[in-house]
This record gives C-alpha cells, sequence and structure tokens, in this order.
C-alpha cells in the first residue's frame, strides 16, 4: 500500500517505521480531534450523543470484525452472535455474581472471547464460502440458545440491567456515558493498532495474503485463524456489553441475522483492513438511516413526496438507500471509506500537483 | 456552555411570555409501518394518528392547547426507538408516549420510568399491568407509567379458555378437553403461555406439551400432524397473524379439526382475507365493544374519526383501527384531568389522570370502547374479552377486505363477552 | 412410536424438500458458474410470487399465462441483475460480492414492501382439486404440480448440461474460466445467462409458496434454508442441491417428530437443519457430492 508521504518525511530507525502515526501533524490532529469530542456533551443534545455512542460502541464490534475479515481474511456472518453474547454476560455477571458493571465489561469481553475461541477451532479448517455459511449457522444456533437458555438471557422476555458505577458516580445519562464509550473507544483502537504492528498482526495479515507461503514460512494457520477469532469476539463483547449498560434492556430479538449483516456491511463499507475505517464503516451504517430520514422529512409535503406516495413508505425507501447504498460503495469504492480518506488526504497534501 | 444556558434563558422567558393556549402539548408516537409486524402496527397507527388529529380538530384539543404529535416509523427495531426516545425527551421534551410492540415497550420501560413519561403501548404483556412491581412475579419490575387500552394477553387467553370451558360443556362433551399453547419461542407468544397452562388445569383442561412454530411464514405441516395425532381439541395459536396464516392452511389441508383460539394480533379481517377459509371458526378476542359494520352509540364518533384520512367514507376498519383509537382517547382524557382546574399537562399529572375515573369510557365512544378503570398498583385497566367468531364462507382472494365484508363472504360475529374476575393473584403474569 | 405419522411426515419432508432443492439448485447453478454466492436467493422467490401475483389478480390472466410472463420477466430480471451489478464486481474478493448480494437482498425486500404493500396476499384458487390424499396424508395440489416441475427442471439441466452447447459452455466455465474464454466461449453471457435461468427456477418455487401460504414479504427466509441444503449436498453439484434439499426437508420433519414424541424442547424443526449443516461442515466439509479442493502450490 502506497501512502502519499511529503518530501522530507524518512525514517531512521525501525521503532520510527512502525509508529502509527506517520507524521507529527496527523498526531497533532488526533489530539485535536479527541479534545473536540470531550467538549461534545457540552454542545451537543442528547440525540446527538446517543448517535455518538451507538457509533462508538458499534466501531468496537466492527473493528472486531475487520480484524478478522480484513487482516485475517476469514469471513463471519454469526458477528451479532457475538456481540449478544457479550451484552448478556454482562449483564448477567452483574445481576447474579454482583460484580460491579465497570468490571463486568472487560469480563464480558474476556468470556466472549474464549467462547469465540470454541468456535474458532473448528472454523480454522474451513475457508472461504464454507466458512461463511458455518459462521451463519453459529448465528441461527446461537440465537436459539439466547432464546432457550433462560437462566443466562431472561429467556425471551429479556432481561434488564443497570448503568455502569464508578466510585458512586453512574453514568447514567448519555452525556456520561458518551465519555465511558470514549475511553474504551480509545483503549480498544490502540490496542488494535498496536496489535497489528506486532509480530502477531503480520502474521494475521500473512495469513490473510498467501496462507500456503505463511504456513512454510512456520506461521500455525490453525492457531492464528483462531486466535483472530478469538480477538474479534473479545472486541464484539466489549461492544456488546457497552450496548447493554447503555440501553439497560438485552433481549435476543436485537441480535438477528440482519444485524450481523450490518456489521459486514460497516466492515466493508469502512474498508477491509483499516482500523480507521471501522470507525467510519461504523459512523456510515448509523448515520445513513438518520440523513434519510432528515431528507424524507424535508421532502415531506413537497412534490417530490406526492409523486413517489413517500409519506408512510419513508421506511422502505430508508431500506432500499441502505442497500442501493451498499451496492453503491462496492462497485465504486471496493476498497470502502478509508481509502477515499486517504485519497482526499493525498489531494490536499500534494495539491497542485496531485495528479 | 454559558452560551447555550443564556440561549436556554431566553428561550424559556419567551415561551413563559406566550399565552398559554397557544403552547402545543408535544406527544410522541412510535409506529411499525415497515418492520415485522408491520401488518398490524399499520391500521392501529393510523387509529392513534386519526384519533389524536380528530381530537385537535373537533374537542380543539386539551382545553384549547392543540396536541403536537410527533410520529416516528421504527421498523420494530429496538435500538432506533431508544434514539427516537432519547431526541424527543431531549429536544421536545414529549409528556406522553403512544408505543407499539414488544421491543419498543421492553427497552423503554426504564427509561419511562425514570423519566416519568406515561406511554401507552400496544404491547399488551401482563408484566407491564404490575405497576407497583408487588406481585412477587419473578422478573416484574415496576412500571407505574406503563398503561395500555385493553385486556392483557394473559387475560384474553384466560378469557378464552374460560369460554372454551363452556363450548365443550355446551357441545354436550363428555371427558376432559385436550388444550395446547402453540407458538414461537419468542416473548411476545410466550407472554400468555405459563397463565393459559395454569389456568387450563384449574378448568381441567388436560394440558399438552406445547408446540412451537416460528413467526415467519412456512410450511407447517408437521406440527399440524402432532396437533391432530395429540388429540388436541382447543389450540391457541401465539403468533402474529402471519405464521398463523400458515398454520390455518397448512391444519386445513392436513384435515385438522381443532378450534383454534387466536390472540389479539393474530387474526383479523385481513388475515382471515389471506388465510381464506382457513380461518373459518377462528375465535378471538377483540378489545373493543364493537367492530366496524356493527352499531353502537360510538360509532359515529369512530366513523368520524375515520373520515380523517378516509374523506370518502369507503375505507373498511380493521379491529387494530379501533383499539388504537380508544387508545388515543384514554391518553387524551387523562390530559383533560391533568389539565381541569387550570393545572398544568405535566408527565406525572398525566398519569395520575389515568387513575382519576373509574369505568372510564371515554366521551362519546360509549359501546365502542370498553370502560377501564387504572389503579396504582393494578394497570390492568379492562377485565371485559369480547369473544368474536371468524366466518369465511368463499374465495377471499378477489376483491378488498371491505367488498368481502359487503358481500358477505367474511364476517366476524359476536360470540359473548366474558368479564374476568379482578383476581389479585392474577397481577402480573 | 407412531408410525402411521412418521410415514406422513416422511412423505410431507419429501414434497417439502423438493421444494428447497430447486431453490437449492437455482443457488448453486449461480455459483458454479460465476463463482458468486448469491444471499439474495430468498428475495427471487419473493419478486416471483409478487410478479406472479399481480400478474394473477390486477390483470386476471389464466394461472398458465400469467406464470409464463412471470419466466419470463425473472429472466429478464436476473439478466439485468447480474449486467448491472455483478459484473462489475468481477475479480473483487469473495466477501464484497457476498455484501453486494445481501446488499441486493436488502433493496428488493423493500422495494417489493413498498410496491405490494406490508400485508400477506392470497392467490386466486388455480386448481379445481385443491388437495389429494397420498398415504393417508392430505397434500396440496400445488405441491404435487411442483414435485413435477422439479422433476421437469431437474432433467431439463441434465439434459441442458451434458447435451447442449450453452450448457457445456457453462460447465467449461466452471472448470477453468481462462481456458473456457481461450477456447471462443463468452464467459459474460456465460454468467448473465445462469443468473437468468437461477431466476427463473426460483421464482417457481416462489410461486408455488406463495400459492400455499399467501404471499408476503417474509417468504424470503426460505432463501436461508437454501444454506443448509447446499452445504450437505456440496456447493457445486447440483444433483447433490437437490439431494440436499430433500434431506433438509426429512431432516426437519424427523426432529419435529422426535422432538414431539420424546424431546418436548419445541425448536428442533427450526434449528436442526442448521446442527446438520455444522456436522457436515466438521466431518465432510465439501458437502456430499462436491469436489474436493486440492490446494496446489
Amino acid at each position: 500500500m502506497t501512502s502519499m508521504t511529503p518530501a522530507g518525511d524518512y525514517r531512521t530507525s525501525y521503532r520510527a517505521d512502525t509508529t502509527i502515526f506517520p507524521t507529527r501533524n496527523s498526531r497533532i490532529a488526533l489530539f485535536i480531534g479527541l479534545a473536540l469530542l470531550c467538549t461534545a456533551p457540552l454542545l451537543l443534545g442528547r440525540y446527538e450523543l446517543s448517535l455518538l455512542i451507538n457509533i462508538g460502541f458499534l466501531g468496537i464490534a466492527a473493528l472486531g470484525l475487520n480484524i478478522l475479515v480484513g487482516f485475517t481474511g476469514q469471513i463471519s456472518i454469526g458477528h451479532a452472535a457475538f456481540f449478544g453474547l457479550g451484552a448478556f454476560t454482562s449483564a448477567w455477571l452483574h445481576e447474579h455474581l454482583g460484580i460491579p458493571v465497570m468490571l463486568c465489561i472487560p469480563l464480558a469481553g474476556m468470556v466472549t472471547a474464549l467462547i469465540g475461541l470454541v468456535f474458532g477451532a473448528p472454523a480454522a479448517r474451513l475457508k472461504g464460502l464454507y466458512l461463511a455459511i458455518a459462521t451463519l449457522a453459529a448465528q441461527f444456533i446461537l440465537e436459539d440458545f439466547f432464546a432457550r437458555a433462560r437462566w443466562f438471557t431472561g429467556g425471551v422476555a429479556g432481561r434488564m440491567t443497570e448503568s455502569p458505577v464508578l466510585f458512586g458516580f453512574a453514568f447514567d445519562r448519555d452525556e456520561t456515558f458518551f465519555y465511558l464509550t470514549l475511553a474504551w473507544v480509545i483503549i480498544m483502537f490502540v490496542a488494535a493498532a498496536n496489535l497489528m504492528r506486532s509480530r502477531d498482526g503480520r502474521a494475521l495479515v500473512a495469513v490473510r495474503d498467501h496462507y500456503l507461503s505463511a504456513e512454510m514460512m512456520g506461521i500455525n494457520l490453525a492457531y492464528y485463524r483462531t486466535l483472530s477469532f478469538g480477538i474479534a469476539s473479545l472486541y464484539a463483547g466489549i461492544g456488546g456489553a457497552l450496548y447493554a449498560h447503555y440501553l439497560l434492556f438485552v433481549s435476543v430479538e436485537a441480535f438477528n441475522i440482519l444485524f450481523s449483516i450490518q456489521f459486514l456491511g460497516m466492515v466493508i463499507i469502512g474498508g477491509l483492513g483499516s482500523v480507521m475505517g471501522s470507525l467510519m464503516g461504523a459512523a456510515f451504517m448509523v448515520m445513513l438511516p438518520e440523513v434519510t430520514q432528515w431528507g424524507a422529512d424535508a421532502l415531506a409535503g413537497s412534490a417530490i413526496d406526492r409523486a413517489l406516495r413517500l409519506g408512510a413508505s419513508i421506511s422502505f425507501l430508508r431500506e432500499m438507500v441502505v442497500g442501493a447504498a451498499i451496492i453503491l460503495f462496492l462497485i465504486f469504492e471496493p476498497d470502502g471509506l478509508a481509502r477515499r480518506w486517504r485519497l482526499i488526504k493525498a489531494y490536499w497534501k500534494l495539491y497542485p500537483y496531485s495528479h | 456552555m454559558k452560551l447555550k444556558h443564556l440561549l436556554l434563558g431566553a428561550v424559556a422567558a419567551m415561551v413563559a411570555a406566550l399565552p398559554a393556549t397557544a403552547q402545543r402539548i408535544p406527544v410522541g408516537h412510535l409506529m411499525d409501518n415497515s418492520g415485522a409486524t408491520s401488518d398490524v402496527g399499520v391500521p392501529y397507527g393510523q387509529g392513534v394518528q386519526d384519533a389524536l388529529a380528530w381530537a385537535n380538530r373537533t374537542r380543539n384539543g386539551i382545553n384549547g392547547r392543540q396536541l403536537d404529535v410527533s410520529g416516528f416509523d421504527y421498523g420494530y427495531a429496538a435500538p432506533r426507538a431508544v434514539s427516537q426516545y432519547q431526541a424527543w425527551t431531549g429536544r421536545q421534551r414529549v409528556v406522553a408516549i403512544q408505543g407499539w410492540g414488544t421491543a419498543d415497550t421492553e427497552a423503554l420501560v426504564r427509561f419511562v420510568t425514570r423519566d416519568r413519561i406515561p406511554y401507552i403501548s400496544a404491547s399488551y404483556a401482563a408484566t407491564l399491568t404490575d405497576a407497583a412491581g408487588r406481585s412477587g412475579r419473578q422478573g416484574v419490575e415496576a412500571s407505574p407509567f406503563n398503561f395500555f387500552y385493553g385486556p392483557s394477553y394473559s387475560d384474553a387467553l384466560r378469557a378464552m379458555l374460560q369460554w372454551a370451558a363452556q363450548d365443550w360443556r355446551a357441545r354436550g362433551q363428555q371427558g376432559r378437553p385436550k388444550y395446547v399453547h402453540m407458538g414461537a419461542n419468542h416473548p411476545y407468544p410466550n407472554s400468555p403461555k405459563e397463565a393459559g397452562e395454569t389456568l387450563a388445569r384449574e378448568l381441567g383442561f388436560d394440558v399438552l406439551p406445547a408446540i412451537q412454530f416460528a413467526l415467519t411464514p412456512g410450511d407447517y405441516t408437521a406440527q399440524c400432524l402432532t396437533l391432530r395425532n395429540g388429540g388436541a381439541n382447543y389450540a391457541y395459536l401465539g403468533n402474529t397473524a402471519g405464521s398463523n396464516i400458515s398454520v390455518l392452511r397448512a391444519c386445513q389441508t392436513a384435515g385438522v379439526t381443532v378450534q383454534f383460539m387466536g390472540n389479539v394480533w393474530g387474526m383479523d379481517e385481513n388475515a382471515m382475507k389471506a388465510a381464506g377459509t382457513a380461518a373459518n371458526g377462528v375465535i378471538f378476542p377483540v378489545r373493543t365493544g364493537a367492530v366496524w359494520g356493527q352499531d353502537a352509540p360510538g360509532m359515529n364518533t369512530v366513523r368520524e374519526i375515520s373520515r380523517v384520512s378516509d374523506a370518502a367514507g369507503t375505507a373498511y376498519r380493521p379491529v387494530h383501527y379501533l383499539a388504537g383509537i380508544c387508545s388515543a382517547m384514554l391518553m387524551v382524557e387523562a390530559m383533560e384531568s391533568a389539565a381541569a382546574n387550570g393545572g398544568q399537562i405535566a408527565s406525572e399529572r398525566i398519569r395520575e389522570g389515568f387513575y382519576a375515573r373509574q369505568n372510564w369510557v371515554p366521551r362519546g365512544f360509549e359501546g365502542v370502547c370498553n370502560p377501564s378503570t387504572f389503579a396504582p398498583d393494578d394497570h390492568r385497566g379492562t377485565l371485559r374479552v369480547g369473544i368474536y367468531r371468524a366466518v369465511v364462507s368463499g374465495n377471499t382472494s378477489a376483491g378488498s377486505v371491505a367488498e368481502l365484508v359487503q358481500a358477505g363472504t367474511m364476517k366476524i360475529e359476536p360470540v359473548t363477552t366474558i368479564e374476568l374476575d379482578r383476581r389479585r393473584d392474577w397481577l402480573g403474569w | 412410536m407412531d408410525f402411521s405419522l412418521l410415514l406422513q411426515l416422511t412423505l410431507n419432508g419429501l414434497i417439502v424438500g423438493a421444494l428447497y432443492g430447486v431453490v437449492a439448485m437455482s443457488f448453486v447453478l449461480i455459483y458454479k458458474a460465476s463463482q458468486v454466492v448469491n444471499f439474495a436467493q430468498g428475495e427471487f422467490l419473493l419478486v416471483g410470487a409478487w410478479v406472479c401475483w399481480w400478474f394473477l389478480t390486477e390483470w386476471q390472466l389464466p394461472f398458465y399465462a400469467g406464470f409464463l410472463f412471470t419466466l419470463v420477466f425473472m429472466m429478464l430480471f436476473g439478466l439485468v441483475l447480474q449486467v448491472v451489478v455483478l459484473r462489475p464486481l468481477i475479480g473483487e474478493p469473495v466477501i464484497s460480492v457476498i455484501m453486494a448480494t445481501i446488499g441486493l437482498g436488502i433493496f428488493f425486500q423493500a422495494l417489493m414492501k413498498w410496491i405490494f404493500g406490508v400485508f400477506a396476499k392470497p392467490f386466486p384458487p388455480i386448481f379445481a382439486v385443491e388437495r389429494v390424499s397420498v398415504m393417508g396424508l392430505e397434500v396440496q395440489t400445488v405441491y404435487l404440480v411442483s414435485l413435477g416441475i422439479s422433476l421437469l427442471i431437474m432433467a431439463g439441466f441434465g439434459w441442458f448440461f451434458t447435451a447442449s452447447k450453452h450448457g457445456l459452455a457453462m460447465r467449461a466455465t466452471a472448470f477453468d474460466q481462462q481456458v473456457a474464454q481461450s477456447l471462443g466461449v463468452s464467459v459474460p453471457k456465460v454468467f448473465a445467462m445462469s443468473w437468468a435461468i437461477s431466476a427463473v427456477v426460483s421464482s417457481v418455487a416462489g410461486v408455488v409458496v406463495g400459492v400455499v401460504n399467501g404471499v408476503s414479504s417474509a417468504l424470503s427466509f426460505y432463501g436461508i434454508k437454501v444454506f443448509p441444503a447446499v452445504i450437505l449436498g456440496g456447493l457445486d453439484s447440483i444433483m447433490g442441491a437437490v439431494l440436499g434439499g430433500v434431506i433438509v426437508g426429512l431432516l426437519e420433519n424427523w426432529a419435529h417428530y422426535i422432538d414431539s414424541e420424546w424431546l418436548n424442547w419445541g425448536n428442533m424443526f427450526q434449528i436442526a437443519p442448521f446442527y446438520a449443516l455444522v456436522l457436515i461442515l466438521l466431518i465432510k466439509p465439501y458437502g456430499l457430492f462436491g469436489t474436493k479442493n486440492i490446494e496446489r502450490v
């Protein structure tokens, strides 16, 4: 992957080469961006904050899927089941073992990771399509388990849960939960970026690019594929736990095949194999229905509305836009938003010589 | 931050300076017009919408203040409902919400209790009736701000079982009748399962093991054959209309003779049209005192409301439309109670408004809306269940529902009305 | 052990399984010819069912005419889809193509709901005799007709792939695209044809299910049943797909029988095919008839 670096930007040590931020400016930009985000609860309303929180925990789960699909080259159409597993585990741990919620979230992530390893072991033997269909089956089987295991999930009625509490301070409002989500996003994303520049991360990429050569070089395929599943499940579990303690209610209805497909959409639209892309993809999937809704509200009552008989059918339009957006993205921008963002950055960096 | 407070203060001052009569009352309305339950969500949502628009127009809102209804189609995806709720409470500060199904109602229970906003749902789960949370049932939380118009799913099933026991004797049958619960493993069909099976045993039924079938249409011949083999006499169909239709048709083909008992959302005029003669004879509970086409003092008002969205007056309104009207009108009159004597229409006072009346029938809807009585610890509004029978005598594929009913091919016949006892031990499940 | 019930369930399983087999066949056809996994197979059924319903009720056509028009429409539909959406995606990683078909599925689901509404609609009665008794089991006439049609389609496919020029071209393309191209086979044309045929065959299944259960948006869930069937039979074997479908049909009914007689869990009917899928993947990953993927370094 070539990236456009400005003249004079060179490395003199291995350590400098593996840095996450290629230039000083990008580091500064990130810190400024984070500072702006920290002030968001003061400027934005609850609705916008809830959108950002959604992007946060969905982005974490999407990052996990991206590690599995983008970096290791596997496929998983059962990610929503692991997300749900994290949500239910966290709620159960808090209710039955009395563990404080702040600890439940990482614990739930770890439990989900263990179960992901269990699913990953047989999956490591399958490739491509068979793997996709196996994960599809896993999705249905886990969904069925959720519906039947009343001791764990509250059965089909769902389970109520609490907000996280830290030293007596409860994160039960959108404003405060936003900070918690932001903290977790930073932790998980930095962890992923670090993973990718470590030896294990390179091994995962090798497994994706040419598994036969990787195997010949001594990389244990089964180990790394299973590990990849475990990591993806860890991220999904943490995302799910945050979801549970935000919505304060977990129900098996939410973790269906459509949700798994949404995760896949986030990863692909964001860009396979890109850490930043996961967040962008999550933002896209969260904002797309909202933007369509705004568009529909703006059009409501106008001539177009009457001509197309929108009115009540606006939700169908929303779904159609989501489907069409996925297809158009895949046709015109198969490498996702991350690549488009890189191209935009490069254009401005090299202006007016970007041709 | 200061700027935001300054602006808010200015807006508040302006708002306070406005004459009270110009202030509109923000109300939220969640509906499902496109998702999994849209086939029943569309008529119900239409009923609520039309009733509130009519209240604005004809009753001049609440004491002169118009309702500002914000409708949102959440497509039966709970997270979307939650984020819309955040928008409503954050920006518009709604004082009450007309909700819809299990997904949104369950997801928002804690939120509405925390924010103290009355939530009138179309989910009639019995767990919502235990307002104070003191029934001692496992997993039932206090839900003091959840209301609904109509009997709960459990109470409706109990009423049908009582009818079934009467029907068994009336037909001169000997021995113990067999009852079986059919439905998906899902909160909605499972809601009345335990209550139904317990009462069935009490009434002397033999309760067969429940038969599962999914909420999606499919081939359910296997389930029908099991039904026939088990020798069931009365079977409760717990799912929504789509899959119930599949079961009815499959069982008709397989030659199963069972008295099917539907649920409130599982059988209506549209389902009758889709199932055709397979739906003939199915009994189901009706929440209102009358169905479209029947005569009652309140039907004139209902027809007026129907003309809000159907100026020609030719549309046929399914049972859910009327239930939606009653649900909306309960909220309107609760608001009127809150506003009485110059009071503020705040969400807390609206809740009090629900308790203000006994045997409450909204003005102008006599004979249509059944009397409701809410108490702070018992949100079972009505224990009266109207039992109707679907009668389909011919091919239903041609013509709209209105035409079929006109031609007499499809009919909904009243069978009886069961008034359950307000048993303390039946609260919450 | 209730043998008569078991027999009836077996019969039901065979009949319904033939239908699953038809859908699985069309899925495998696309995969074999163009290496694309079509997650929108269920939506093909849905579109076919709605279009046929529309012809029969809005235009009052007799069934045979409406059905024929539906087939023609679906052929064009499949062709257009392949040309517009799938052709630009040739060469992309398999995950992208899967996602594109998923996007198609979402799009068409919503489109059907927009055009035809959310209420289930019944088909007008088509056959003079609604049901027939076979060995004690009452079966809908349409199912038996569909059984006949499935056998015809299978025979047609068999002839097509062994004796006709286009069928052989398709097999050649599936085996090795480069070589087929060098021998003058127009690969894009082959792809387009495979999609067209698949759409037509799926619509047959869609119409049958629509006649039995009424047409509603949930028809596309039949597309999910395809996956256990093709895995069981092998992803690139059409014969295997049919057998896989039949096995899934039988499995469902037998699982339900075992469940209702002894287990009383309630969910075996839906979930047994997926457990079987996972089992088969563990034991025989290429299915009963799939070709083993020999890896060349």
